[in-house]
């Protein structure tokens, strides 16, 4: 759990904060997102938590603990560090690279060198093929992959990610988006995830921390409530105006209640995987009214229908609740 | 070789060049004596001129490793350091013997060449640690704070291994610089393949100063071509193509 608690940063020479007055916490497990335009303070604030940058005021605390209760290099060990431009160290292998902190807080050789492997194969780069290379060697897209296993490497319980997929082309983007969020799933870290970009922190994030110039925290919650009710029009304007779109992007279509599926042969054929966002895009695409839910991977029986009104309702009813 | 009078360095060659035929019978070179005396008095040179100029740019590298390195940390220093080098630097060689011995009096010998061969090399050396070390990026350097490397790991890990192919570089332009200019060294009493000119052009002996200058020049080139290959050794990281898949 990471709690800030009423941190300020101005810098020495200037009267204006970077970051003002923050104040939230982040539960164990969970991918908190720092998102908000240049100038928002929100690298700042992450660099704060494993003290890169010290707050001016205010604490933050790492389960409980201060984080100014050991010194910034042992604390660093301790939590997991990637940044867009990777900075890998061109003079190392890959192997070498992905191995820093274990070598540093003193691992044996042989508990490195498995680790490593068992990293590398969890990004998807072969260790017989990627470990003895050097980083120029490497696509940006590997060489990203690369920057997460070594901010994996002695298995902190924190990390912290300054857009650590910005530097790659949209598609590879997605790619090491989703295999990500399933390494996510399995490894569970306490995630302080920043970006610019409003799509990517609702696809990341579990809660989402929007900050605005002067580093004020203008809205911190789960992306479904961050979209359906934005609190202030600075919010609303930078989630952007087709956020009931991006709130269907949340929601799968194997989680929606559907219609019994009596004879509806000729209709589009959606998969349950879809998002609604993409399933409402495939059902206007084909002319229809609804479509027929079928299990991921095209066999097997359908599994009802799903109407456009459904999906209408669905968006409805977030708006109202929001009021 | 014989009894001309003129014993300048350019009439003695012009004289070989251009001899009769009697006075062709010995020719430019005299085989004969440097085979004779190659072990006794042209391999010493050799060897007196490689130590000379090793040793002076070993001691300039210890001296600008670490000023070098304060002056990328406390960028202040850095023009100081480049003006007071770069002083050095433009002195005359012999100016520079003359100042060393007439005025701080020292013996002659050598001292005075090495402090002088030493006081050549520092602005080359320190201007290359500063380069080098600017020219590790700084999310590198920002990669291994963030992952709990001290500032002294960092130095010795990260920013000197990367700048060392850059450092290694200076030492090449420094090496053969001096190479040259311990030539002139003989003159304060030094030693080196400088005697072997010296005294050929005294004596009006042009096998000695040819074999002289020959060697110092294969010295520089040799020295130069070794630390090219220290240079690519010591970066096996930017010597592999980009091979992304």
């Amino acid at each position: 759990m990471i709690e800030f608690k009423n941190v300020s940063k101005t810098y020495a020479g200037s009267d204006r904060a970077v970051v003002n007055d923050l104040t939230f916490t982040i539960q164990n497990g969970e991918i908190c997102v720092l998102v908000g335009p240049s100038g928002c303070g929100k690298t700042t604030s992450m660099r704060m938590v494993n003290r890169l940058i010290e707050p001016t005021q205010g604490e933050i605390l790492i389960d409980g603990q201060k984080n100014t209760s050991m010194s910034g290099t042992q604390l660093r060990r301790k939590i997991g560090y990637a940044i867009q431009q990777i900075g890998l160290f061109p003079h190392r292998t890959i192997a070498s690279n992905v191995a820093t902190v274990p070598n540093l807080v003193g691992w044996d050789k042989e508990r490195t060198a498995s680790r490593v492997d068992e990293l590398l194969d969890l990004v998807g780069l072969p260790p017989d093929q990627y470990r003895d290379r050097y980083p120029a060697e490497l696509s940006g897209g590997q060489q990203q992959r690369v920057g997460v296993a070594r901010a994996l490497a002695a298995d902190p319980p924190i990390m912290l990610m300054d857009e650590p997929f910005g530097a790659v082309d949209p598609i590879t983007r997605d790619r090491l988006q989703n295999e990500f969020l399933n390494i996510q799933q399995d490894i569970k870290k306490t995630i302080v995830f920043v970006t610019h970009d409003i799509d990517e922190a609702i696809k990341m994030g579990d809660k989402i921390a929007i900050l605005k110039e002067g580093g004020i925290l203008a809205q911190y919650d789960t992306p479904e409530n961050i979209l359906a009710n934005p609190t202030s029009d600075f919010v609303s304007s930078f989630v952007g105006t087709d956020r009931v779109l991006k709130r269907l992007s949340l929601v799968r279509v194997r989680d929606m209640d559907l219609e019994p599926a009596n004879g509806g042969d000729n209709l589009p054929r959606i998969s349950d995987k879809l998002t609604l966002k993409d399933a409402l895009s495939e059902i206007i695409g084909a002319g229809a009214e609804r479509g027929l839910v079928v299990p991921d991977g095209n066999g097997g029986n359908p599994r009802g229908t799903l109407s456009i009104d459904a999906i209408k309702a669905l968006s409805h009813e977030a708006e109202v609740s929001s009021g | 070789m014989d009894s001309q009078d003129p014993p300048t360095a350019i009439l003695a060659f012009l004289q070989a060049e251009f001899a009769t035929g009697e006075q062709k019978k010995v020719g430019l070179i005299d085989w004969e004596w440097l085979r004779d005396n190659f072990m006794e008095d042209v391999v010493p040179a050799l060897f007196q001129h490689i130590y000379l100029c090793f040793i002076s740019l070993a001691i300039a590298v210890v001296i600008s490793v670490p000023l070098g390195i304060l002056a990328a940390r406390y960028r202040w220093l850095y023009p100081w350091l480049t003006a007071i080098t770069g002083f050095f630097y433009t002195i005359p060689s012999f100016s520079m013997f003359t100042v060393l011995i007439f005025v701080i009096g020292l013996s002659v010998g050598r001292t005075p060449a090495i402090i002088a061969l030493v006081l050549y090399s520092l602005l080359v050396l320190i201007r290359n640690v500063v380069t080098g070390l600017d020219s590790v990026p700084p999310e590198t350097k920002d990669a291994a704070r963030g992952m709990g490397l001290t500032d002294r790991q960092i130095l010795f890990r990260v920013e000197l291994p990367l700048a060392l192919p850059v450092i290694v570089a200076g030492m090449r332009i420094a090496i053969v610089t001096v190479i040259g200019i311990a030539v002139i060294g003989a003159y304060i009493g030094a030693g080196g393949l400088g005697d072997l000119i010296f005294d050929g052009i005294t004596r009006d002996f042009p096998t000695l100063y040819i074999t002289g200058a020959v060697l110092a020049t294969l010295l520089a080139i040799g020295s130069d071509l070794l630390f090219v290959r220290a240079e690519r050794m010591l970066s096996p990281w930017a010597r592999r193509s980009r091979g992304a898949t």
